[in-house]
């Protein structure tokens, strides 16, 4: 039994030090492991929530997000380590005790039988005992998260973001310093998302403790102060959002590919499919101004080792290949390509298994990037180039290259479509590329012997 | 959906009170020997009287039936919802915990053995029916948990367990069968002071549940969110269980198994006042007792001299009730 105020104080209000200074933090778990029957769910699990943290909690499905939250209401006891709330191990805890230190907002929550939203608010309550005064109105909390007219409604007749702000209504009758929310934007469109987060926040600077599961991981970057990441049953990282969901974090953790890109001074994230350890081939993508972009990504996406050059830096093609990464010869802005660029350009073009040349204007300025084309036909490696690039040719350097054996294909769309629907054209892991069409020609996707 | 269940739990109970004394009155006057309303404020006054054929009949053959069978549905209505939102699954009835065929067990054994006797009788199915919960109770208890699931499973194997002895005991006795299975269908016919005495003892586990209405409408939510809120769930799920087993097994072993009040009760009234405890449980529990006496009522006047098995009439007189008011409820 612990001690627990019964004081009728509006939740979210800073709480009282309470006996001793410098108490134990609000949650601390050692060396927890948990296993469901034989099955180990989490293992190893370290860590503290001081009073008015703001926690987020991110990690693939399966990853024991959920069972933590249950841990630390006491739900489940862990087969070795302690789970502590408030220094007391959380088997101490009669249930009505621990729901006044610890209130939790489930992700799946139905009622199918037909009660009141003040009924169902009310039960909240429950573990403040049957004084009025103690237990908080049901109406009021309603009103405070802004949903006052559904007092009188039928819970099974609300919507399913209603049904959320109710049971969120709900765990915040119990006034617990701590508030777990098992994936709570689960069920709700952008903006009740934001709306709840804000709530969350406002709440948090009350003085409510919030640790909080959820998917989305730009929202966690945004929101939170911290965040704890679940990988396979293990804390793979905890921290603030920036340390924390790094591209390579991202990666190791969900096995996709995360991009960071920054906009109008926030960070976010992109994902790409491609799962760890997949390399289907190397393509070196000759392109600029924008012409190579769209090709850059979509390749990458497919699992295709890019790389491009050379492009000048501050091109859209440049900036594009920055965010995802892609190894580059780079040129300075508005330049020629020089000696050195050329070089690197070269040795990039070397290792790749398929040249493409995008549909970029040809002049004098990089009229060397078709050349380094050319000594890798020369060198065995195809070259496949956009149609579009003929009518750009201000130099009269790209039939040169048809000449020399390189191939060409209707415009990026064509190219494309061909890496969306299979293996994309030629590229695979062997200097001279398998046949790409069914018929055994080498010919490109829409592609124009020559 | 009704009004009432705005309007707490008051109207409701003052509602099926007043509907229970009407029930009960004609349950008292009707009969081969019908008597009018003075009479019976007059015999009711006047207390049993030796020798006198009105007073008689009214104290030593109605008002012990009456009072049984108003018991009987009242236990059974109260058994039902209990079980209904402890195994939050609607078509749950005070049968499927196993308790009723074991005490159908027992009542058999009694009289295979010629223990017919009524202290025998009940005290056999009254084991019987408590021994069935036992074992359930064994069966479904996992590191101490009851696993509500398993223990519907093992209730409904046991159930027909005891069912296929219940079976196997007739055969061997045959001419005990007309004895077994007219216990088994069920009937208030000839039940005395006596019987009342062993129904009356369903009162204190008829009250109990309603001091803990608040808890109950908690574990409405499941028994995890219910944890969740601070309620001690596996010590709520053992009372209940047992208070609708005890419940079950008195109300059987004085009556036989009589269907579909359990069942149906709590839905009706669930449809009139809505699901919360503080309301659902008394009205049950006086609906339920309305029903089985009706049902008495008209089990025992309709054929007259001969009687419908009381079982036969609440299904009569419950299913088109039922079906009209779900129909009722799904507009509003």
């Amino acid at each position: 039994m612990t001690p627990a105020p019964k004081s009728g104080r509006a939740v979210g209000a800073p709480r009282p030090a309470e006996g001793s200074a410098g108490a134990a933090p609000l949650v601390a778990l050692k060396d927890v492991d948990f296993a469901y029957d034989q099955r180990p769910v989490l293992r190893r699990i370290g860590f503290t929530l001081e009073a008015g943290d703001f926690v987020g909690i991110v990690g693939p499905n399966g990853s024991g997000k959920s069972t933590l939250v249950d841990l630390i209401d006491g739900i489940h006891q862990p087969a070795a380590g302690e789970v502590l709330v408030k220094g007391l191990p959380t088997r101490q805890y009669k249930r009505r005790d621990m729901a006044r230190e610890v209130a939790l907002v489930p992700q799946h929550f139905d009622l199918d039988f037909d009660l009141d939203v003040r009924e169902v608010v009310e039960m909240g309550g429950y573990c403040r005992g049957k004084d009025p005064a103690a237990s908080g109105d049901p109406d009021q909390m309603l009103a405070r998260l802004g949903v006052a007219d559904l007092a009188s409604r039928r819970f099974s007749e609300l919507s399913g973001g209603e049904k959320q702000l109710v049971v969120l209504a709900q765990a915040l009758m119990q006034q617990a310093p701590l508030l777990l929310l098992d994936e709570p934007a689960s069920a709700l469109d952008v903006s009740h998302q934001l709306r709840l987060f804000d709530l969350l926040k406002e709440l948090n600077a009350g003085g409510l403790t919030v640790l909080c599961i959820l998917h989305d991981l730009n929202l966690a970057l945004h929101y939170f102060d911290k965040l704890l990441v679940l990988s396979d049953g293990e804390v793979a990282a905890f921290g603030p959002p920036d340390d924390v969901l790094r591209p390579e974090v991202v990666e190791a953790v969900y096995g996709v590919r995360a991009y960071l890109h920054r906009h109008a001074g926030r960070t976010y994230l992109t994902f790409s499919p491609r799962l760890r350890g997949e390399r289907r081939g190397r393509v070196h993508l000759i392109c600029g101004g924008g012409t190579g972009a769209g090709m850059m990504r979509e390749l990458a996406d497919a699992g295709y080792e890019v790389t491009a050059g050379v492009l000048n830096a501050l091109d859209t093609d440049e900036e594009t290949g920055r965010e995802l990464g892609l190894q580059m010869a780079v040129e300075a802005p508005f330049s020629t390509v020089g000696e050195e660029a050329h070089a690197e350009n070269l040795e990039l073009l070397r290792a790749a298994d398929l040249v493409v040349l995008s549909a970029v204007p040809i002049s004098h300025g990089n009229a060397r990037n078709v050349e380094a084309a050319r000594e890798a036909l020369a060198a065995g490696i195809p070259v496949w180039a956009d149609e579009g690039v003929r009518a750009n040719d201000f130099v009269g350097v790209v039939d040169e290259l048809a000449d020399a054996g390189a191939q060409f294909f209707a415009g990026e769309e064509a190219l494309l479509a061909a890496v969306r629907g299979r293996s994309a054209p030629g590229a695979q892991a062997s200097v001279r590329p398998d046949p790409p069409l069914d018929d055994g020609s080498v010919l490109p996707p829409g592609g124009v012997a020559t | 959906m009704s009004k009432l269940a705005r309007t707490g739990k008051w109207p409701g109970i003052l509602l099926a009170s007043g509907i229970l004394a009407v029930c009960l009155v004609l349950a008292l006057a009707l009969g081969p020997a019908s008597l009018s309303v003075g009479r019976i404020w007059h015999l009711l006054l006047a207390g049993p009287v030796k020798g006198d054929l009105d007073n008689a009949i009214f104290w030593q053959i109605r008002m012990p039936r009456v009072l049984t069978a108003a018991l009987v549905g009242a236990a059974l209505a109260v058994a039902g919802v209990i079980l209904q939102d402890l195994f939050l699954n609607p078509l749950t009835d005070p049968y499927v915990t196993g308790v009723s065929s074991g005490a159908a067990l027992g009542a058999t054994i009694g009289i295979v053995l010629h223990m017919t006797n009524l202290p025998w009788m009940t005290v056999l199915a009254i084991v019987g029916g408590l021994g069935t919960l036992l074992i359930v109770w064994m069966a479904a208890r996992r590191r101490g948990r009851i696993d509500i699931f398993v223990l519907l499973l093992a209730g409904v194997t046991i159930s027909y367990l005891a069912s296929a002895l219940v079976t196997v005991l007739m055969i061997k006795a045959n001419q005990d069968m007309t004895a077994i299975i007219y216990w088994l269908m069920g009937s208030f016919s000839g039940r005395g002071w006596p019987d009342v005495r062993i129904a009356l003892v369903t009162i204190p586990f008829m009250v109990l549940p309603l001091f803990f209405t608040r808890e109950m409408d908690i574990m409405l939510q499941g028994e995890k969110r219910a944890m969740e809120l601070g309620v001690e769930v596996e010590r709520n799920k053992r009372m209940l269980l047992v208070t609708a087993g005890v419940l079950t097994a008195l109300a059987v072993s004085v009556s036989g198994i009589i269907g579909f009040v359990g069942l149906v009760v709590p839905h009706i009234v669930r449809l009139l006042v809505g699901p919360g405890h503080r309301g659902l449980l008394p009205v049950s529990l006086l609906s339920g007792a309305s029903l089985m006496v009706i049902a008495d009522l008209l089990s025992r006047t309709v054929i007259s001299p001969n009687e419908i098995p009381v079982g036969v009439v609440t299904t009569f007189v419950g299913a088109p009730l039922f079906v009209y008011l779900l129909r009722r409820g799904r507009r509003t």
